[in-house]
């Protein structure tokens, strides 16, 4: 790890003002240490955001829905009966996330953040696409955990359970940085990197996130997770799933069914939350959802499996709800 | 006294030696099987916990001398290439930094057969390339990234089975591929022509990473001539002897120490390339220097279990086996010996025709190293998936076929009668414990939509019987407690635990009036902690030296009490004589200060025995057919080892094996980059070892038959045999539940996934 | 209205003094910026129980309590402790008597090795602090980032287990 500068600002201007000065954010640090541990990261100044009060705590406001601030940590959202009882996705997908010690270091905003953990990203001999180089090594190489899905130059996946959770639950995310502030779908926060666009994330390098956002009528939504790991804990998923539906009178409303560990960003597998539209989710509607999710896949030389995988998660998260 | 020389036939690792021995005095008549014994044979928990619980147990990785330097090391980055010119000025040229080494100015030191520590042909990503040492670790880090090195690169193969192949890149002058053994027994082409049914099937298994915690390591410092070197070893007479090669100095002036170690799991055998660095910069530069691998290092250069690829041709007559072949190729990587994974074949069941040859495959990658059982845990993968898939090809249960073959008391691959077997027992034991009974032939249905639930076994095969030379001493001090001194390591086995329960058997003390000094050169030679053999090589020394003592104590407390010293015993710390009792410290206390020093020595094996350890694994197992999930739910392990001096440490050990063996059989797998050689997960993410939620429920269970013709205390070895049937046990189970069987481990989701969907 | 305040400054990157507490002490330490909280443990404080095994937050070897909740320390920055309290399994034991799970950790064989032991018994002690009787279950969740490369994982379960009946009982 190369020496740098280190600041912990308590004023969120005094922090932007750090941060457009070109100093890296760090919030828990689990990803950023592991970055520059790797060689991946070198920042020279670091901006430790943890005292910024605008960004901590989480609370439901009234009709106005739920507000978590980035710095949450998320071992805070996962063992929450009161948030349980508004989100219940957001614990089950923590419990398998990481180990309790990252989940007591780690923030939303970091978990949303992190980079992915493609091998050959995060071994700095490899001079690979996303770190400027010319070519994705993953796609020639050994990529059984690498993407199926909606993969352009880079083939590495969304490593968050988090964020799939939160999107099925129509999440947005505020941004704020020297030009103001802004609200996106959470979705959006992810891109897949291609053509000029060599990172994982919409965020500009002199924003910070200051919090998601659940909106009220989301929380009537019934959602359910799974996550395929290579052992029983402790493992980035191969394959996460979370969906969520309205259910009005034993129909379909709405349904969201997005996958994580399968593309470059959490995949929204919009077709087959068409196909539910006005449906009873019963056996033959969740089978052919779930076929239909993954009816674009296109698996590398190492990945057939996660197809097969992660349409069996959908079919069983879709089950779960009936 | 009297010493005499004595020559004796031992197993190591799979492999029979021939070791030439002193012995002082004779040897002890081992404890009688039924014979009641105070202390050992009891629960006791370990002497040095409050050390490990305390933070206070120094391991070698603790040690923060004075003024250390520490070093850091270049390594390749490319698999295969020759170093041309290395140039440090810009690292040197950082403040903090006090030498390099390198292949251009390192002093000559011999190391395992080569006559420099730096290569000129790097041979695998992660070959030392160069070293320095520096004022902080960081600092090494940072001066190790401006070493300008210029290599000519070369062509280089990673992949076993395309080493294998006659396109490859020639590696050896030899060739890639080489045999490193063989085996006939009976006539093999006649017999696989009478037999009725034949099965044949390729089996692999992954490189195993050891991971343990500390990694490898060492610290040396010079005091004038005299080096020290601590270092996280499994043997620290193996450690003085490597430095003796390389550094070219007398053993007088070489002391090496290992009191705590964070595993070895066979990996830490002897000297180090990182020893002979230290020790190099620490003459050189007049100070302590430590160098320590990191975890990527130590999963480049420091070892493994090599991935094997494996065909076995099986044939029965009847409902009995009747022949089998059983080739093996090994990925040695650039190492010089390779572990013969036909051992089991040859030597575990009565089969009357046996070819079996085992290759050794040089690859671009580093070397093997003994891992738990090497070629035992992979052989046994193959060889008990072989006999299942035979078992079900007749319709024959694949526990009564084994048992066909495992009732014979005579070794068929030595021809010698056992010591002592008790396969059938385990057998029985553990198919009543896992509920056998309950096994279909095509599985049956799990607890949940979707999963198959299935029954396996596989049995094991291992020495363990122990080897001399190995000595003790016991020095009892004037006022009753003791000190154990012997040349072995506690490597976390609980050796310091089962040594002290048999000096206070022998000499009448309690465990905690003795304290227990291993891992020092200054004391009389122990074998290395390896091949299952610490307690029955050194335990039985280790009672003559408690015997010798006790003998002494008694001359001395005759003479003090005035009564014949045949008359006196001593006891729970006290000189028993006609039912009064004195401690011993009051015994001794009217002396000024005479220490007893008991000196006890391994003597030979028995002539014409064979000494083995046996058990067998059973796994009930569930797998998620539609997601590859494979859930182990239940692991019996019954071992027949012997004695069991301490049933709570030797129930740790089989869990431990138990659960090693779950991650090879699981989870565990390097992986390595075909195009650029590099190892893809030489890390604890990428590389999955079990975690505690990976660990099922385990039954454990001895047969605890003292084997009397062993040795004096009765006791074989039992780190080994627990990791061996436990893979092919499961992988049996798995077969069993989803009726499709999964030849390559790790049983990945990946593979449990393909397989089903190619049979679909 | 308070005064304004000026726009902090970087310190850095050479070393700069922290103020903690240690097991109960006031530490003092000169480290730079970028240096672990695990190695100003082991190399400035002397506390070498909290073992440096990955050193990149994947096996629980360097788990410390930070104001009571375990951590990594090989993925905390000394400098962010600053002012917080750091417990380390050198500060279990009270006046020569061990803490209950490290007595448990000894009763039950719950290590061979040793070298993850620290970070077990942290992990197990964090959890006895927030729930003085957990589960099975709980203990899992609680060391599942733990790892132990021996295999003492069902005696770690049962001496947490032990060591929280004996806590209740005291």
């Amino acid at each position: 790890m190369k020496p740098f500068g280190y600041a912990r600002p308590r004023a969120m201007t005094d922090a932007l003002e750090l941060v457009r000065g070109g100093a890296t954010v760090m919030a828990g640090g689990t990803d950023l240490l592991g970055l520059m541990k790797d060689g991946i990261a070198a920042p020279e100044r670091i901006v430790d955001i943890r005292d910024l009060e605008p960004l901590r705590g989480w609370a439901r406001v009234k009709s106005k829905g739920l507000r978590i601030g980035a710095l949450v940590p998320l071992v805070e959202l996962e063992t929450s009966a009161d948030l349980a009882k508004l989100v219940p996705i957001v614990g089950e997908a923590l419990r398998p996330a990481a180990t309790l010690q990252l989940r007591t270091m780690g923030t939303v905003g970091g978990n949303l953040l992190q980079r992915n953990r493609c091998w050959y990203f995060r071994d700095e001999a490899y001079p690979c696409w996303l770190k400027g180089g010319v070519r994705c090594f993953a796609i020639d190489g050994d990529n059984r955990l690498h993407a199926i899905l909606g993969a352009e130059e880079c083939v590495a996946v969304a490593p968050s359970d988090l964020a799939p959770a939160l999107i099925a639950y129509d999440a947005t995310v505020v941004l704020t940085g020297s030009r103001g502030t802004r609200t996106m779908p959470l979705a959006d926060l992810f891109v897949t990197p291609h053509g000029r666009v060599r990172r994982e994330h919409a965020i500009t390098a002199d924003e910070l996130v200051v919090e998601v956002r659940v909106p009220e009528n989301a929380l009537a939504r019934r959602g359910a997770f799974e996550k395929a790991m290579e052992r029983k804990t402790w493992s980035f998923a191969l394959v996460s799933v979370a969906v969520s539906v309205k259910l009005i009178g034993g129909v379909v409303r709405d349904a969201r069914i997005v996958l994580g560990g399968v593309a470059p960003v959490p995949w929204r597998a919009r077709d087959a939350e068409k196909l539910l539209e006005g449906r009873v989710l019963d056996d033959a509607a969740c089978q052919a959802a779930a076929d239909a999710a993954l009816e674009s896949a296109e698996p590398l030389k190492d990945n057939g499996y996660k197809v097969g995988l992660a349409r069996e998660l959908v079919r069983r998260t879709l089950r779960r709800l009936a | 006294m009297s010493l005499k020389v004595v020559r004796t036939k031992a197993e190591f690792e799979g492999e029979m030696t021939e070791e030439t021995a002193l012995v002082d005095g004779t040897d002890l008549a081992a404890w009688k099987a039924d014979a009641t014994l105070g202390i050992v044979g009891k629960r006791h928990v370990r002497v040095d916990g409050i050390a490990r619980v305390t933070g206070r147990a120094l391991y070698t990785q603790d040690l923060y001398l004075p003024g250390m330097l520490h070093v850091r090391v270049l390594r390749s980055p490319y698999p295969r290439a020759r170093v041309r010119r290395v140039d440090a000025s810009r690292a040197l040229a950082l403040p903090g930094v006090r030498g390099v080494l390198h292949r251009f100015n390192a002093p000559k030191s011999a190391f395992r057969g080569e006559e420099t520590i730096f290569r000129d042909e790097v041979r695998f990503v992660g070959d030392e390339v160069a070293a320095i040492a520096a004022d902080t670790e960081e600092t090494a880090a940072e001066a190790v990234r401006r070493i300008d090195v210029d290599y000519e690169l070369l062509p280089f193969v990673s992949d076993l089975e395309e080493a294998m192949r006659d396109d490859a890149a020639r590696l050896d002058d030899k060739g890639n591929v080489t045999e490193s053994g063989k085996n006939d027994r009976g006539d093999i082409k006649r017999a696989f022509a009478d037999a009725g049914v034949t099965v044949e099937a390729t089996y692999r298994t992954s490189t195993q990473l050891h991971n343990s915690l500390e990694t490898h390591g060492a610290v040396a410092r010079w005091d004038g001539d005299e080096l020290t070197v601590w270092e996280s070893t499994q043997h620290v007479f193996g450690v003085r002897a490597g430095i003796q090669a390389a550094l070219k100095i007398p053993y007088r002036d070489i002391r090496v120490l290992c009191d705590y170690m964070g595993g070895g799991f066979g990996s830490k055998g002897g000297a180090g390339k990182y020893t002979i660095v230290a020790a190099i910069f620490a003459r050189q530069l007049g100070k302590p220097v430590r160098c320590f691998l990191t975890r990527d290092e130590e999963n480049l250069a420091a070892g493994n279990r090599s991935a094997t690829y494996q065909t076995v041709k099986i044939a029965a007559k009847g409902k009995r086996i009747h022949a089998i072949e059983h080739l093996s190729w090994s990925n040695s990587g650039q190492g010089r010996w390779v572990a013969d994974p036909t051992g089991p074949t040859n030597g575990l069941y009565d089969i009357p025709h046996v070819r079996t040859r085992s290759y050794k495959v040089v690859t671009s990658l580093g070397a093997l190293s003994s891992f738990r059982a090497p070629g035992y845990v992979e052989g046994t993968f193959a060889l008990d998936q072989a006999i299942d898939e035979l078992a079900d090809r007749i319709g024959e249960d694949p526990l009564a076929l084994r048992r066909r073959h495992a009732a014979r008391q005579s070794d068929p691959f030595l021809g010698n009668r056992y010591s002592l077997k008790r396969l059938l027992a385990c057998y029985d034991i553990g198919a009543k414990e896992i509920g056998w009974q309950h096994r279909r032939a095509e599985g049956a249905r799990g607890s949940a939509p979707h999963r198959r639930r299935g029954f396996g076994m596989a049995s094991q095969l291992w020495g363990g019987s122990g080897l001399p030379p190995a000595y003790a001493t016991v020095h009892l001090n004037p006022d009753g407690t003791a000190v154990l001194r012997c040349g072995t390591q506690d490597i976390g086995t609980g050796t310091r635990t089962v040594l002290a329960q048999l000096v206070a058997e022998e000499l009448g003390l309690e465990v905690g009036d003795i304290r227990v000094e291993l891992g020092d050169t200054n004391s009389q030679y122990a074998p290395i902690s390896a091949g299952s053999l610490t307690v029955s090589s050194v335990g039985p020394a280790v009672r003559l030296a408690a015997k010798d003592a006790r003998t002494q104590l008694l001359q001395a407390a005759g003479g003090l009490l005035e009564v014949p010293a045949a008359e006196l015993r001593v006891e729970r710390g006290a000189i028993v004589s006609k039912g009064r009792r004195t401690p011993i410290g009051e015994v001794l206390g009217q002396i000024e200060n005479y220490t007893v020093i008991g000196k006890g020595s391994r003597f030979p094996n028995p002539e014409g025995l064979s000494l083995k350890t046996f058990g067998a694994h059973f796994a009930q197992v569930e797998v998620d057919v539609r997601t590859g999930e494979v859930f182990v739910e239940h692991v019996v392990a019954v071992h027949d080892i012997g004695r069991v001096i301490n049933p709570l440490t030797a129930a740790s050990q089989v869990e431990g094996g138990v659960i090693q063996g779950l991650g090879f059989v699981l989870s565990e797998e390097r992986v390595v980059d075909r195009p650029t050689g590099r190892v893809l997960n030489g890390n604890l993410e990428g590389y999955k070892v079990p975690t505690i939620r990976d660990v099922p429920k385990i039954t454990v269970r001895f047969i605890d038959d003292p084997d009397t013709k062993a040795n004096n205390i009765g006791a074989k070895g039992l780190g080994e045999p627990p990791i061996i049937p436990l893979p092919a046990a499961v992988a049996n189970a798995v077969a069993n539940a989803i009726g499709v069987r999964i030849r390559t481990a790790p049983i990945t989701r990946q593979r449990v996934l393909d397989a089903l969907s190619l049979r679909a | 209205m308070g005064r304004v305040p000026k726009a902090p400054q970087f310190i850095g990157p050479g070393a700069v003094d922290v103020a903690l507490e240690v097991n109960g002490d006031a530490v003092r330490v000169h480290v730079p910026p970028h240096r672990t909280l695990l190695d100003t443990l082991r190399e400035s404080l002397g506390l070498t129980g909290a073992k440096r095994v990955c050193d990149e937050g994947t096996c629980g070897a360097c788990t410390v309590l930070l104001d009571g909740e375990p951590v990594y320390s090989c993925m905390t920055l000394a400098v962010a402790c600053a002012g917080r309290s750091v417990e380390t399994v050198e500060g279990l034991a009270k006046d020569g008597e061990l803490h209950p799970v490290q007595a448990a950790f000894i009763e039950h064989d719950a290590f061979q090795c040793g070298f993850c032991t620290p970070g077990q018994i942290m992990s197990c002690v964090g959890l006895l602090k927030r729930s003085p009787a957990p589960t099975a279950e709980d203990v899992l969740r609680a060391v599942s980032g733990n790892l132990c490369r021996c295999g003492a994982y069902p005696n770690i379960v049962a001496a947490a287990l032990g060591a929280a009946k004996k806590q209740v009982r005291r």
